[in-house]
């Protein structure tokens, strides 16, 4: 019941950043860049719930976003999904609780997120690839993401905690006994 | 005896009275306003305190029934008031619709030869290198994939799926978009393409190497390619940028329609 509970507040959460996303950080950008929202909620979810939970989320999330905006099906969901195993793989060889690991984090995922969509849109819609302004973008986006992490690194902490104890338990049980 | 005495100082008295009033009654009265200067100086500042004694206690009387007066005529114009500001509202309300359908009206004048349908921008991408937007119009209102999409302005974009109630549309300044253009002046064909390298402009490249563009060309459709008709404008030559190999070369295409602050759009659906 928690877990249910606490899969609604996610959705929840993700609606909300969906509608800063598109309003908020539509003109609230560096350099005309803004940043990506979902990565960093995928990744607190792929660190915190593990990556069964994570996987999952960013599928479904990520095919919800390819549905209201993007040009084909699939692409944000194959990535987001991919940022959630991301984070599940970091959580069992980095610590979270240094905000620097987190930081660090922040930027790989974030540089896999883009260069992975970046690539799926190339092959799938025949986008042109053009490497520097391309990693120009990438270098500003990881930058305000990594920004908005270090500002809301408590809060995410503190709920991030949350969503461990809850999705957690079962798995120590089944650890130890 | 005493009597007869009585009677003759009576009739002297009575004709004295007369020859005094009919004298009086035969003078100048102007030889008489000493008397009435006199009278004046005595009567008047008594008069002038009874009147203002008077004006003071009528004045009282209006001053409380000005302040009925003005009351109500306070709340009429409390109420003109109320009324005038919903009518401004109103009035603003149908201002700006008047400018919308004023925009369509344009819109459907400038491209009359073309049978539009007017939409609203509901919804943008939020990656940094896609350039897609979602209009409110979909199958419902007869809107298909590759319907080209322009503004009062020029060529936006064309449909890339619909719904049934709304439609996403790829802008021409996306990177996966490809328009055929012909400059204006010269008709030498360009292909136009979406570039991250720039915000909200397009590159046109395979120019030919007998062309000549100059800044501030402008550059429309050609029609060629199926999805976009023929002339329709789509901005102007902002710079050439030479390369070693005259083949290279391309241009930096400034678009009509602004991206970030276009919100209303027509869909070509013939």
């Amino acid at each position: 019941m928690k877990n249910t509970l606490i899969i609604i507040g996610i959705i929840l959460v993700f609606l909300i950043l969906y509608f800063l996303q598109i309003n908020f950080f539509n003109w609230f950008t560096i350099g005309g860049i803004s940043p990506n929202l979902f990565v960093i909620l995928l990744l607190f979810i792929g660190l915190f719930a593990g990556k069964r939970v994570a996987i999952p989320l960013g599928l479904v999330l990520g095919i919800c976003l390819d549905f209201f905006i993007s040009k084909k099906i699939g692409i944000s969901g194959i990535m987001l999904g991919t940022v959630g195993a991301l984070g599940g793989f970091l959580d069992k060889n980095f610590s979270k609780d240094s905000r620097m690991t987190i930081i660090l984090m922040t930027v790989a995922v974030t540089f896999i997120y883009e260069l992975g969509a970046y690539l799926l849109n190339y092959f799938i819609v025949s986008t042109t690839i053009e490497i520097i302004p391309f990693i120009k973008i990438v270098l500003i986006e990881i930058l305000y993401n990594v920004i908005l992490v270090i500002i809301f690194y408590p809060l995410l902490q503190k709920a991030g905690y949350y969503i461990e104890e809850a999705f957690r338990e079962k798995k120590i049980l089944t650890r130890y006994f | 005896m005493y009597k007869k005495k009585t009677g003759i100082v009576g009739i002297i008295i009575t004709i004295i009275i007369l020859i005094v009033l009919v004298f009086i009654s035969n003078m100048n009265l102007e030889n008489l306003s000493y008397i009435e200067n006199l009278v004046s100086t005595i009567v008047m500042p008594v008069q002038n305190g009874l009147t203002y004694l008077k004006n003071k206690i009528t004045g009282n009387h209006t001053f409380f029934e000005d302040i009925n007066r003005l009351q109500q005529e306070n709340e009429e114009l409390k109420n003109k008031n109320a009324e005038l500001e919903k009518n401004l509202r109103e009035f603003e309300i149908v201002k700006n619709e008047n400018e919308t359908l004023k925009e369509y009206l344009n819109l459907s004048e400038q491209y009359g030869n073309y049978k539009t349908k007017p939409a609203y921008i509901i919804n943008k991408d939020f990656s940094n290198y896609n350039n897609v937007f979602v209009i409110n119009v979909g199958k419902n209102d007869g809107i298909e994939p590759n319907m080209t999409v322009i503004s009062e302005k020029g060529l936006v974009g064309y449909i890339i799926s619909t719904t049934d109630t709304t439609s996403k549309v790829q802008t021409i300044i996306d990177t996966a978009s490809t328009v055929s253009a012909t400059l204006s002046s010269s008709k030498d064909n360009l292909i136009c393409k979406g570039t991250i390298e720039e915000s909200g402009v397009l590159k046109a490249s395979y120019i030919p190497t007998t062309a000549t563009l100059v800044q501030g060309d402008k550059v429309e459709t050609s029609g060629m390619g199926g999805i976009y008709p023929k002339g329709i404008y789509i901005g102007t030559i902002k710079r050439v940028v030479s390369t070693k190999n005259i083949v290279d070369r391309y241009a930096i295409i400034e678009p009509a329609v602004d991206f970030d602050k276009v919100d209303t759009v027509l869909v070509i659906t013939k």
